[in-house]
């Protein structure tokens, strides 16, 4: 009987306990940090006087946030976010969503959110974050006068991006234990698909696209996947002429889908399998060797964000590679 | 006597050189439809990939080029002559309208797996739409007069544009598609379509060249026509469903190709003159002549790409039809 009333006592000497803690924390982080800053993707260095709480971020962004424990209250996305293959996984449930078309955003819901902070990958080449970029309706900008606008940058590597968000996230008070323990199995998944790609030196792999009349080649130099892919051993072909207007892809036309000959063919995951299809309904496919072998998968094509999506994409792969045949070609 | 009986003649042997030269010169276009492309190929070093682009690519583009020209120009043909009407094309008579009605419907309700469907899909719009045109036309006692038959078009491509665009506002699947068939091209169509249309097409053909003596004796005037003992009611009939078989059947391969059917017969007019065996024997040669000249230009303008045929009739097909508008002998049937 003693120990049973016990029970409610200890129980308000915890709650006394916690509610000390609360109240004394943050009046001990805010003499350090001078409360808020992040060295943001245009390498200027954002502050607050208080932690941004009330975050709006682009769809892509608010995945690896909430990867890291960071949620935000609202989000903006390119397209049906639905079917985006690079939101697979996410739970949105309870974010406002305020743009579900690139270059539109709901800025009169995002006042209404009163944001502290918004989030979207810095693009140095168009010098600008997501949803602010050249092209986006004048009246969609208008969200970047909420508030701070910050990002991971946009460059050569997946890697640095999500490193750049968990540098952000950290700053946002992110637990940076699960921070680490994402980072560590990727390591892990790395270091697999390093292994298998040592095995196989002369694996050659093209990232293509094709669609109606148009075998698009991927350009590794704009797609950092890509980069990354061949900084780790894997000979991703680069197209000898790039598309002089939009670099990022070298169009042939199916009669000269045959102009790169690999071991294996990527395919750009975001229409997959359609675009398979319409590449096998060419006859010049069986003069692919890798198409007519089957020696075909896919890759993340320009959406990578987050540590977990990652690792996957990697295991994937290295399955892949190690029943590949690198000498299909010469 | 004697005299007036030799002149027809001796025009006759001029417009019957004109298609010999007309022949050749689509004989050209059909080598030069196969040799030339994006791709550059060498005849002395055919590659494996080589015979395949021109075995499995090229050839049957061509096909489909001679099939679908000269299916569009000869319904173009036979539709002017029997609206009596020189504005009538596929177009104006609502099929292209009714073929991606069909089309987009099919996106619709079948998903977008069943693209492979939208070739029979466009058939049975095609079809559709010209019965449609053809029996609002005909209420009435005097049955389906050249007015009737215009405004009926009009009214079939309004209502069925109206429907296209209620669909592809409402589902982006087949706005997707409807843009890539709409535009109308011989690329990216291989043996499979050839072999599904091109039944169709040879029927209409053979069917169309036993219309010419009706065809001129209607453009008399109906009744003039009847009394000279023509059925003029069962052979308007009999020459609208020939022509939706060539045009749904052109239409359902290529997508909507616009000016072909209304250019190639005013074209051909001005050399033979109105006699419809004549007109009929040309829009069959010149139809795929400009088609697959059009289409070949297509190719080489825009290279390493290419250029829609449907594209490059409208960009060439406007002048030059306003051109012949102007030489004013065209226009009249």
């Amino acid at each position: 009987m003693r120990a049973l009333r016990l029970v409610p006592i200890a129980l308000a000497a915890g709650v006394a306990l916690l509610a000390g803690c609360a109240s004394t924390a943050p009046e001990e982080a805010a003499p350090e940090g001078g409360a808020w800053s992040y060295t943001s993707g245009d390498g200027k260095t954002y502050t607050a006087d208080e932690v941004p709480t009330r975050i709006i971020a682009h769809a892509y962004a608010a995945k690896v946030l909430m990867e890291f424990g960071i949620v935000p209250v609202g989000i903006y996305a390119d397209g049906d976010i639905e079917s985006d293959v690079g939101l697979q996984g996410a739970d949105f449930e309870g974010v406002e969503v305020i743009g579900e078309e690139w270059g539109k955003i709901d800025v009169e819901k995002a006042a209404a959110l009163a944001p502290d902070l918004i989030v979207g990958d810095w693009w140095p080449a168009e010098d600008a974050y997501s949803g602010l970029e050249g092209g986006v309706e004048e009246s969609s900008k208008k969200i970047g006068e909420l508030a701070p606008v910050v990002g991971a940058a946009q460059g050569d590597s997946i890697v640095e991006l999500i490193e750049g968000y968990a540098e952000l996230a950290e700053s946002l008070g992110a637990d940076t234990s699960v921070i680490e323990a994402q980072r560590a199995d990727f390591d892990a998944a790395l270091e697999e698909f390093k292994t298998a790609v040592a095995a196989k030196p002369d694996l050659t792999a093209l990232a293509i696209s094709p669609y109606e009349d148009t075998y698009a080649v991927a350009v590794p130099e704009y797609a950092p996947e890509l980069l990354d892919l061949q900084s780790w051993g894997l000979d991703v072909i680069d197209p000898t002429t790039p598309d002089p207007e939009f670099p990022y892809w070298e169009s042939l036309s199916f009669e000269n889908a045959d102009t790169y000959q690999p071991d294996v063919l990527l395919f750009d995951d975001r229409s997959y399998p359609a675009n398979e299809e319409t590449l096998a309904a060419q006859p010049i496919a069986k003069d692919i060797a890798a198409h007519a072998a089957g020696a075909y998968t896919t890759w993340p094509a320009y959406w990578l964000h987050t540590y977990p999506d990652y690792a996957e994409q990697l295991r994937d792969l290295t399955k892949f590679v190690n029943g590949a045949d690198e000498n299909l070609t010469d | 006597m004697a005299a007036v009986a030799t002149r027809p003649r001796r025009s006759n042997t001029r417009i019957a050189g004109g298609l010999i030269l007309s022949a050749l010169a689509l004989l050209a276009v059909c080598a030069a439809s196969i040799l030339l492309g994006s791709r550059t190929i060498n005849l002395a070093a055919l590659a494996q990939t080589d015979l395949t682009v021109i075995l499995d690519m090229r050839v049957p583009r061509t096909v489909l080029g001679l099939l679908a020209g000269a299916a569009l120009a000869v319904s173009g043909t036979l539709l002017q002559g029997v609206a009596r009407n020189p504005l009538a094309d596929p177009g104006i008579m609502g099929i292209n309208a009714g073929a991606a009605v069909a089309v987009v419907t099919g996106i619709l309700v079948l998903g977008r797996q069943a693209t492979g469907a939208s070739v029979w899909l466009a058939f049975l719009g095609a079809g559709a739409a010209i019965a449609a045109v053809y029996t609002t036309a005909s209420f009435g006692r005097e049955g389906a007069t050249p007015v009737k038959l215009a405004l009926a078009g009009v009214v079939v491509t309004a209502v069925c544009s109206s429907v296209t665009s209620a669909i592809v506002l409402a589902d982006a699947d087949a706005l997707e598609e409807l843009r890539v068939w709409q535009v109308g091209a011989l690329a990216g169509r291989y043996w499979p379509v050839v072999l599904q249309v091109g039944p169709y097409v040879l029927v209409g053909l053979v069917a169309a060249m036993f219309l010419a003596r009706p065809l001129n004796l209607l453009a008399l005037g109906d009744a003039l026509a009847i009394s000279l003992g023509q059925h003029v009611r069962r052979n308007r009939t009999i020459t609208f469903v020939v022509v939706a078989v060539l045009c749904g059947a052109a239409t359902a391969a290529c997508g909507p190709i616009a000016f072909l059917g209304l250019m190639v017969p005013h074209l051909v007019r001005l050399v033979t003159g109105p006699d419809y065996r004549w007109i009929l024997a040309y829009s069959f040669v010149l139809g795929p002549l400009v088609l697959l000249l059009c289409d070949i230009v297509g190719r080489l303008v825009s290279a390493p790409g290419e250029l829609q045929v449907g594209v490059v009739l409208g960009v060439v097909g406007a002048p030059v039809f306003i051109t012949i508008v102007r030489l004013r002998r065209g226009v009249e049937l």
